[in-house]
């Protein structure tokens, strides 16, 4: 039995180290770089084509879109940042068109409320897992134990 | 007689017979009435005739062209091909109301054949009283503000436009809303009967077990229903992605999110009689929230690719929305006490407790996807901004919850009720460990790079592993019967579930776009892949003209994205061309087609790894909700539900 239990520790400590081994390995080393078209894709997929009806910029084939995608690429290549890409496009077409609410003012609650329902569940659950530890916390009492004994062997 | 006034003679039958029944019933279950089950049985087979009768005069009237009706006239054309012309029903709101209408009247049927040796039970009999409430609702509304009847005098000469022709150029449009429909409506029996239980006050686990399997089937038909639209949409919108966290696409999402976690959270009922306030809770949610969505869909408050027209439908759904809430929570509060549960949990690491985690988990996913939905509304009544919340809120907000879902999957399936010992943990959790190790290195080896992606293939073969071990044991003791009953077919599921993760991740994480000018000849190359432009030609359809690029992938098949044009409404819309292998996408989309035989096309290229796994993994769910509801082998009720006492001290 001791045998099969050290067997099977040895197994876990083999499976985690491969796996954190190849995790990070996969995770670290970047593969092949991303290239302009990918980032400005990745970057089309977060604004609104204003002009649409639930489409991104990425998604759309109005004209609109498509003029804000070669907007996109162009300052890709030219190395603009993130956010410089998000300030021009807002400026041109507004907040509406940024799917990514700001974290600032009553749009915080978006990230905020979620946060906070989450903590307030797992407090929940800590309190009625507690509940729960404490009720089950009791010692049966000899008048107890000889209700069930009495209960067992009465032959009828 | 005119299609419109039969149509409108069965919309006036089918209410007055639901007003009726809903009478005949009270009667009868306050016991005034002795008579009230023949009455009842007669009164369902109205309410089901007239639902019947108006669905086929209007497919009478879409197939005749009878453009006297309103209906055809708007959304019907001669033009348009057979099979699409009997989908029109639903490509508009009020023939979609009338598809709703006549799902649930056929439910209505199924609950009084099923339960016809219950009729004298109180809780069958709130439950068709219920049922035949929201049948009320549903007639009423193609009375009122969606009728599908309205007449209208064509002039002569007169051709409707068809329905709009994104839903005219792809066959699954003819089944993706009847699947989904059988779902939404679906979750009205559990519904009812929650509502009887609490009415009745038998909140045990009777009404719970009464309505399992219908809970499963609904569940099955709406996550066959999300999966459908998300290929519909793939294959139709030329964007190159199946999932875009639209208001409608979430509309859909949220019952099932809470669906899913009420279909967990009731094997605790039953088992251990606890979370009887939250089970309620969890059926009155998903039902209200399937009438949310209906509201979203065709109220026009939102915009979304998907949505129907503005119409004056919104205020009523709210209000019958609204009522469902407060009605429902209400009931919940009065019956308060005998609601509390016998059982408790004994220890967090246990069957229970990774149900309670799960359920927390689809709470806490549903609470980000409402949210998100909704708060541009919010903002907007309170600020007067206007704001869009998309892509990277979802993402960067679910994608936690989803990796604590792939790893539940993966650890709940091994877990004992009530209490699990480090040594069974240990013993059940390596196998399925190794699985996720091992999907890790070969992901890795094949050039997978990225933490995110990569976690979830671990976690999915993780989970995958779990899976196959529950079925694998099942199937050595019991045969076949080890991939039928809950808990097998459940893990069926499981594994159709975790491919739509983990295609998920890969698509989403690994996709490449780029756009090309080409000239015929020409070849762009993509990812390791050339795609060759060979030229275009014009086809002429009866009810459009198709202009097509042929474009060649890698020096194999030709394939033809085209460019169609629907003269008679006036619209032009893209088809892509999608070459699928198990391994990748290549989805084609032309953005601008050549005037002339020399000139250059825009092209779109969208090359996306494992996306025919998501369809594959639909499938799987499907069969996996079959084997679900076929009985499997029943526990003994003298076995041990939990671990056996050896298997607890090791």
């Amino acid at each position: 039995m001791k045998k099969r239990s050290n067997l099977r520790l040895w197994s876990w400590i083999g499976v985690a180290v491969l796996g954190v081994s190849a995790f990070l390995y996969g995770s670290v080393s970047g593969g092949e770089p991303r290239t302009n078209a990918e980032r400005a894709y990745a970057l089309a997929n977060d604004f609104a084509c204003p002009v649409c009806q639930g489409q991104s910029v990425a998604q759309s084939d109005a004209v609109v879109a498509r003029i804000m995608r070669r907007k996109i690429r162009t300052w890709v290549d030219e190395g603009r940042t993130k956010e410089y890409v998000r300030a021009q496009l807002v400026a041109d077409f507004g907040e509406e068109i940024d799917y990514t609410p700001s974290a600032t003012g009553i749009t915080s609650l978006v990230w905020i409320l979620p946060v906070v329902g989450a903590a307030g569940a797992v407090t929940g659950l800590f309190f009625m897992f507690r509940r729960w530890k404490l009720d089950s916390d009791f010692e049966a009492s000899a008048d107890d134990v000889a209700l069930v004994e009495a209960a067992r062997t009465d032959p009828t | 007689m005119s299609n419109s006034v039969m149509g409108a003679a069965a919309v006036a039958l089918g209410l007055s017979a639901s007003i009726t029944g809903i009478v005949v019933v009270l009667m009868g279950l306050v016991g005034h009435r002795g008579s009230w089950k023949r009455e009842t049985r007669w009164l369902v087979g109205i309410v089901t005739f007239a639902a019947v009768a108006a669905v086929v005069v209007m497919e009478r009237a879409l197939i005749t062209r009878d453009f006297t009706v309103a209906f055809v006239a708007e959304n019907g054309s001669t033009k348009t091909p057979a099979l699409f012309n009997f989908a029109t029903m639903w490509s508009a709101l009020a023939g979609s109301i009338l598809l709703w209408t006549v799902i649930l009247a056929g439910y209505l049927v199924a609950v009084l054949v099923k339960f016809r040796n219950r009729q004298d039970d109180p809780m069958v009999g709130w439950a068709i009283l219920t049922m035949l409430v929201v049948t009320t609702f549903f007639f009423a509304l193609m009375l009122g503000p969606a009728n599908p009847f309205r007449t209208f005098n064509p002039p002569i000469g007169f051709d409707g436009p068809g329905p709009n022709p994104l839903l005219q150029n792809n066959v699954l449009m003819a089944f993706h809303p009847p699947i989904l429909y059988l779902g939404y409506v679906g979750f009205t029996v559990p519904f009812a009967f929650a509502i009887s239980a609490l009415v009745t006050g038998r909140v045990g686990e009777g009404w719970l077990l009464a309505t399992r399997r219908w809970t499963v089937v609904a569940w099955g038909f709406l996550s066959l229903g999300i999966i459908l639209g998300a290929w519909w949409s793939y294959e139709t919108l030329g964007w190159g992605g199946y999932w875009a966290w639209d208001p409608v696409e979430n509309a859909s999402l949220l019952p099932w999110l809470t669906g899913t976690a009420f279909i967990h959270s009731v094997m605790v009922q039953e088992r251990r009689g606890m979370l009887r306030v939250w089970n309620l809770s969890l059926v009155v949610a998903t039902f209200s929230l399937t009438i949310l969505g209906t509201f979203i869909t065709r109220s026009g408050v939102l915009n979304s690719v998907h949505a129907f027209v503005e119409s004056g439908v919104g205020p009523w759904i709210l209000t019958f929305f609204g009522l469902i809430v407060i009605v429902s929570v209400a009931l919940i509060a009065w019956r308060g006490d005998e609601l509390r549960s016998p059982g408790r949990m004994d220890s967090a690491v246990s069957r229970e407790g990774a149900f309670l985690a799960n359920n927390v988990l689809f709470a806490a996913f549903a609470f980000v996807v409402l949210l998100g939905t909704v708060f541009p509304l919010i903002v907007e009544a309170v600020d007067g901004r206007s704001i869009s919340v998309g892509n990277p809120y979802f993402d960067r907000m679910t994608m936690p919850i989803g990796f604590a879902l792939l790893f539940l999957m993966g650890v709940a399936p091994v877990l004992p009720w009530r209490k699990a010992s480090s040594g069974v943990l240990s013993q059940r959790l390596i196998g399925p460990a190794w699985f996720g190790a091992a999907v890790l290195v070969f992901s890795v080896l094949v050039g997978a790079r990225g933490w995110a992606p990569l976690l979830a293939f671990t976690l999915g073969g993780f989970a995958a592993g779990a899976s196959a071990r529950q079925v694998i044991f099942a199937t050595r003791r019991q045969g076949w019967r080890g991939l039928v009953g809950r808990t097998n077919g459940g893990m069926i599921v499981h594994l159709g579930v975790i491919m739509i993760a983990v295609a998920f991740a890969a698509s989403n994480a690994y996709v490449r776009q780029d756009e090309f000018t080409l000239l015929p000849g020409d070849t762009a190359t993509m990812s390791g892949h050339d795609l060759t432009y060979e030229g275009s030609t014009v086809i002429e359809y009866p009810n459009r003209n198709e202009r097509v690029a042929r474009i060649r992938i890698d020096g194999g098949q030709v394939y033809e994205p085209a460019l169609a044009t629907y003269p008679l409404a006036g619209q032009s819309i893209n088809i892509p061309s999608v070459r699928s292998t198990p391994v990748d996408d290549i989805a084609l989309s032309v953005l601008k087609y050549p005037e002339g035989a020399d000139d250059a096309v825009v092209l779109r290229a969208t090359i996306q790894p494992m996306i025919v796994w998501l369809w594959i993994g639909g499938l799987v769910i499907a069969i996996g909700t079959l084997m679900a509801v076929i009985p499997g082998t029943r526990r003994r009720p003298t076995d041990p539900v939990s671990a056996p006492v050896e298997e607890l001290v090791v």
